[in-house]
């Protein structure tokens, strides 16, 4: 009886499904293997993923409101655009080759790619943005979305904005620069070259090596700094509080200013080949150079 | 009054020297006719305490010279906000913190009349573009926009009482960049059919 129960709620799921997606799209067209593959979308999501094949393969489930999805492929250029009159949603599936240079614009949308290793301009809205990156450079923005990239260990340059979601970067190396205004940003370091992180009122988790030599570079006004990281070659630390706690884990002791608040601790882990700086007005500060 | 009896002798120790020298005739009221010569001020301060005043005016006018540059830099620096004013976004968001009573004016701060222009353009145009998104959104940009708003007004507070402090003055040129930015990407991204 209890199947039962369950087998008609996901028929009546699946209906329901259909009904908000009403017509399906299909389309193939010829790609170059390093080509511009630009995609937008204005409501729904957006589903990308790389591939060997010198081909772009879209396939779209369209809600009402959407009249069709516009495909074209000239020297080099792809463009995949939902048509949208209305406020319906579509949901495109798309895969590009694997070594295209992807740009992707969406408004209330999620938008996730997989598997691409060319440059990656991913921006939204309102949606979340989560993309897998390799080495080559990627620009992530949102406004009221989050921003989440898995890294593997390779460096690359990456940039991830968003104004009131969360950032989450995961095994990211290379040069990072990363910001949210109240979200909480939280990233985890492989061997990264340079990293600059900014919050307004979030908090700020940092973990992970670094290269030898780089620079890590992190502040908020409200939001807690946490760094733990182990460099190569060590590093020198500036650590700066107007009126938050600093604390570390090698038994150093900050100094408070002689006149008015504020305290700072400053000194060098290793051999001081990297640099560490961290600043808060009123966020507590926590420096590791143990991960 | 202790007199030195022989003004000419050598002094070999200081224990020779008078504990104290009485001037040879009352000199108050030289002095309180000075006084009378200077304007009283207003407030009643003393000179020593106009000049203190006026090394804190001095020291903030001179911080405001440096975080005017860094917004200027850094807005050339940003994506998004370099270039031909692309802005033309929004205003105080609703509920906005107010700067306190005792901090510094806010105009002291970035007084360069172009980014003043710009700002107050899109701050003109931020409730239409917020009301172009959805509510939830709407919610959560609104929030952050009040989070930055808030920042402003307390380092700008704790500018007030201490004008020179580095930290806090790198700390608001990050926090008008980081406002310019926000604009900008509400500007943009609610541009109909251009995204962010």
């Amino acid at each position: 009886m209890r199947n039962g129960s369950g087998l008609a709620g996901s028929v009546l799921m699946l209906l329901g499904a259909t009904a908000a997606y009403a017509a399906a799209f299909d389309r193939q067209v010829p790609a170059q293997p390093r080509g511009v593959v630009e995609i937008s979308n204005f409501s729904g999501n957006i589903e990308v993923s790389g591939w060997d094949r010198s081909e772009v393969s879209v396939h779209a489930e369209l809600g009402g409101g959407i009249e069709g999805v516009e495909v074209s492929s000239e020297s080099g250029h792809t463009s995949i655009k939902a048509r949208q009159p209305g406020h319906g949603e579509a949901r495109l599936q798309v895969k590009i080759p694997k070594d295209s240079e992807l740009n992707v614009s969406a408004v209330s949308a999620d938008v996730s790619t997989s598997g691409v290793l060319g440059v990656q301009r991913l921006s939204t809205i309102s949606g979340k943005i989560t993309t897998e990156i390799a080495a080559a450079d990627v620009e992530l923005k949102a406004v009221s979305g989050s921003v989440q990239v898995k890294g593997h260990g390779q460096p690359a340059r990456l940039r991830a904005s968003t104004v009131s979601g969360d950032v989450h970067l995961e095994h990211t190396g290379g040069d990072i620069e990363a910001g949210t205004v109240n979200g909480a940003l939280i990233a985890s370091l492989d061997a990264a070259r340079s990293v600059h992180a900014r919050t307004t009122s979030g908090g700020v988790r940092l973990e992970g090596t670094l290269a030898r030599g780089a620079t890590l570079e992190a502040s908020s006004i409200s939001g807690s700094l946490t760094v733990r990281t182990a460099a190569d070659g060590g590093f020198a630390y500036e650590v700066s509080s107007f009126s938050g706690n600093i604390s570390d884990c090698f038994n150093a002791s900050p100094e408070h200013t002689q006149y008015g608040p504020g305290s700072r601790l400053n000194g060098t882990r290793g051999d001081g080949a990297g640099h560490v700086r961290l600043r808060t007005m009123s966020g507590n500060v926590e420096l590791c150079d143990r991960r | 009054m202790t007199e030195p009896s022989n003004p000419d002798r050598k002094v070999t120790s200081l224990r020779e020297l008078p504990q104290s020298i009485e001037p040879r005739h009352d000199l108050w009221p030289g002095i309180e006719a000075r006084l009378g010569a200077i304007p009283a001020a207003a407030d009643g301060a003393t000179p020593a305490q106009r000049r203190a005043v006026r090394m804190r005016w001095l020291a903030a006018a001179a911080m405001v010279a440096c975080v005017a540059i860094g917004v200027w830099v850094g807005r050339g620096l940003l994506p998004g906000t370099a270039g031909s004013g692309v802005l033309a976004v929004n205003t105080n968001p609703p509920q906005a913190v107010q700067p306190p009573v005792n901090a510094v004016p806010r105009e002291v701060y970035v007084s360069d009349p172009r980014y003043q222009e710009q700002r107050a353009a899109l701050v003109r145009e931020l409730q239409a573009r917020l009301a172009a998104l959805p509510p939830p959104e709407r919610d959560k940009v609104t929030a952050s926009l009040q989070a930055i708003e808030k920042a402003k007004a307390d380092l700008e507070q704790a500018l007030g009482h201490d004008p020179s402090n580095a930290l806090l003055q790198e700390l608001l040129v990050n926090t008008y960049q980081d406002e310019m930015r926000v604009l900008t990407d509400v500007h943009e991204a609610s541009d109909p059919g251009r995204g962010i």
